[in-house]
């Protein structure tokens, strides 16, 4: 039995979704910072599975592709978060809001 | 030295000491006069050696001055023989006012100030005398109005010296927008301003000579030489120094405007020479007659001067710039005597200048007392004196040109006789009517020796036979011209009779109605209604008050409103209030809440996901 492209589709896009939601809703910055981890693999998901669908490989470049840009950028988020901890003492959204004084 | 040479230290070596005096020598008035009058004799030295260089030619130097591509504005001389003519004047009495001046402003506290403007004065004049082309003549015009401005404010502490400085440069200005639109005009009429080239265009083509430029041009001289209907600066200009006075307002400042239409002769066509003849006529009668109303006797020579000056424009513009300028060189030399002559007596009696409070000077100053009959006899044109020879020509001039004008300007004459009597008589006869007469002594050497050459040019500077040959080329040239006229002979008998019959009744009558050493004015005392209306000088002063008061003050009101209200309220404090408010809005956008901005740049993703896919 072969799962169809729609299935992988819809996983992918509810993983972006409630990747998006945890943005937009959740108040920890490390929350919030693995939610965007969950949309980039939920697009990277969708890539696959249309590369697969396709039969190029096209997709799965742009795959390796991402998964190198995120992992930068894990190494370089996480560093800004344990910073701005030690300078903060909270990595609560509500108490970083500088520019609105 | 070669004539440039000489010509450029005429004009650098006064600069050059008034620059030094504005700069390190503003309080050591000593050591700034005596850099003065040095720079005047440097002038007056490179002056005559010029002079006798010249031979018969023009001697020229010109440099290029400023150039915005195709048009080119040239600094240079032309220093024909009516420039050299009127540099020797200007130089010579210029020279002896500067050392009269040694004596007049001992005792001033800004002496340096006073003798650095008059430097810088010497600078401008001799500028304007050299000048070779309009726009250079118009750049030494200003700056001698700028020096007439700085030098009759001199006492700056009285409310009456600083209003007549700005009053003198106010209508100075009004005659010169004019003349600025004349340059422009004969530029654009000619292609050139430049004085020969000019002149060699006109000859070329009579047909060219237009009487628009002229008119225009023609408002510089009526500024500058206070003519109708901006003769109103001169009288109150006399709120300043008597040297000053003697310097500028009588002997070279106020003749450069004559100067000026002399040099600028070939442009004028026979109707505005007319305007410029009748014009004179009417300023010299006009003058005339005020100069009987007033008691200060540095006003009754002001009104001298403006009468004189009017002689000078009406034999220009009767057809004799000779004649004219003949007369603007006697007249420079009993004037400045005359003006001296009052600051020396206004010296002696500790700055009184009401002639009735006055009296019995002539013993008490006899040589500024008899040097100043001298100036009162040439300026009246007795036989022999100065005076008689150009006044005789320009009468001449008007009899064989138009009989009116020969008629007032007899009736100028008898006027003038009149009230140089009434001064002489009251002033200097008699007994001492106030203490500072009575305790009046003559004045030190620096004053009297001026006094005493100015004199003898009075008496002898008329005869053009005794001038030297490279000088009055001009003048020469149109007296005998006149000579040769048709009817001169009996001209010439007619205005010797009437001539003298002026001065002598003139003189006589003013003896007889006021009476040597007269304590009031007998006219005020017995026709007060005449008396009053030559004092009121047909209300020209009260007119341009109303005009500038009601007419233009609210103008301005007007125009200051728009500015306040269009200008700065709505464009410039409009402007910035729009930016304002934009930045206001956008402010307002940064929260400071990290999900706000994910919510922002949503919308903007939506906004160019919509845009991309051409839903906007």
């Amino acid at each position: 039995m072969t799962i169809g492209l729609n299935a992988f589709l819809i996983v992918a896009g509810l993983l972006f979704a409630i990747g998006m939601l945890g943005v937009t809703l959740r108040r920890n910055t490390l929350v919030i910072f693995m939610s965007l981890e969950l949309m980039l693999n939920a697009v990277n998901l969708a890539l696959v599975s249309f590369s697969r669908y396709n039969g190029t490989m096209d997709g799965n470049l742009f795959v390796f592709f991402i998964i190198t840009v995120a992992a930068a950028e894990v190494a370089l988020g996480l560093a800004i978060i344990v910073a701005l901890f030690k300078r903060r003492q909270s990595v609560m959204v509500e108490h970083l809001n500088a520019l609105s004084r | 030295m070669s004539p440039q040479t000489a010509l450029l230290l005429t004009l650098l070596a006064p600069l050059a000491t008034a620059a030094g005096i504005a700069f390190f020598l503003r309080r050591q008035g000593g050591l700034a006069a005596a850099f003065s009058v040095g720079a005047a004799s440097v002038l007056c030295a490179c002056a005559f050696i010029a002079i006798n260089a010249r031979g018969d030619g023009a001697i020229t130097a010109s440099w290029e001055w400023l150039s915005f591509g195709e048009f080119k504005v040239s600094m240079g001389f032309l220093f024909d023989d009516v420039a050299a003519t009127m540099l020797a004047m200007v130089s010579f009495v210029g020279l002896l006012i500067h050392i009269f001046s040694l004596g007049y402003m001992k005792t001033d506290k800004s002496r340096a100030r006073f003798f650095g403007g008059l430097s810088i004065f010497m600078f401008s004049m001799t500028g304007i005398v050299l000048a070779d082309n309009l726009i250079m003549i118009f750049v030494f015009w200003e700056l001698v109005g700028f020096s007439s401005y700085m030098l009759i404010g001199h006492y700056l502490e009285t409310d009456e010296a600083k209003a007549a400085s700005k009053k003198a440069f106010i209508v100075n200005r009004i005659g010169d927008l004019g003349f600025l639109v004349g340059i422009v005009t004969a530029y654009w009429h000619f292609g050139t301003t430049d004085l020969a080239a000019m002149e060699q265009i006109t000859n070329a083509h009579p047909g060219l000579v237009n009487a628009t430029i002229a008119a225009f041009l023609m408002c510089g001289f009526i500024g500058k030489s206070a003519q109708f209907p901006l003769h109103v600066w001169l009288p109150d200009a006399m709120a300043g120094p008597t040297p000053v006075s003697a310097l500028i307002h009588a002997a070279t400042m106020v003749a450069a405007g004559v100067y000026f239409l002399i040099r600028i002769v070939f442009l004028f066509p026979v109707e505005v020479l007319d305007f410029v003849a009748w014009l004179g006529t009417a300023v010299a009668v006009y003058a005339g007659f005020c100069a009987y109303a007033q008691n200060d006797i540095k006003r009754i020579l002001a009104y001298s001067t403006l009468s004189q000056l009017g002689y000078m424009a009406a034999a220009f513009g009767l057809g004799y710039p000779g004649v004219a300028l003949f007369h603007l060189i006697t007249h420079a030399f009993f004037k400045a005597l005359l003006f001296l002559g009052a600051g020396s007596v206004i010296h002696g009696c500790h700055h009184e200048q009401d002639i009735f409070k006055m009296g019995g000077l002539l013993k008490r100053m006899p040589v500024t007392a008899i040097t100043f009959a001298i100036g009162v006899l040439a300026l009246c044109g007795v036989y022999g004196l100065a005076g008689f020879y150009s006044k005789d020509a320009i009468l001449i001039a008007g009899g064989l040109g138009k009989t009116p004008i020969f008629i007032l300007l007899t009736l100028g004459a008898f006027l003038t006789a009149g009230y140089m009597g009434r001064l002489f008589w009251v002033a200097f006869l008699g007994e001492p009517k106030s203490d500072a007469a009575s305790h009046a002594k003559e004045s030190p050497l620096t004053m009297v020796v001026p006094l005493v050459i100015l004199a003898g040019l009075s008496i002898v500077g008329g005869m053009i036979q005794l001038w030297p040959e490279s000088l009055g080329g001009l003048i020469r040239y149109d007296l005998d011209h006149l000579h040769h006229a048709e009817g001169y002979d009996a001209m010439h008998h007619e205005v010797l009779i009437f001539g003298t019959a002026a001065w002598v009744v003139g003189l006589l009558a003013a003896l007889f109605f006021y009476g040597a050493g007269a304590k009031e004015d007998r006219l005020a005392h017995k026709a007060p209604a005449v008396f009053g209306f030559l004092k009121g000088r047909l209300w020209f002063d009260e007119l341009y008050g109303f005009y500038v008061a009601k007419v233009q003050d609210r103008f301005a009101a007007l125009l200051s409103f728009l500015d306040i209200f269009l200008l700065k309220g709505l464009i410039v404090r409009g402007s910035a209030g729009l930016v304002a408010l934009l930045g206001l809005g956008a402010r307002s956008l940064h929260v400071g809440n990290i999900h706000a901005y994910v919510y922002w740049f949503l919308g903007g993703l939506l906004l160019f996901w919509a845009f991309a896919g051409g839903l906007l």
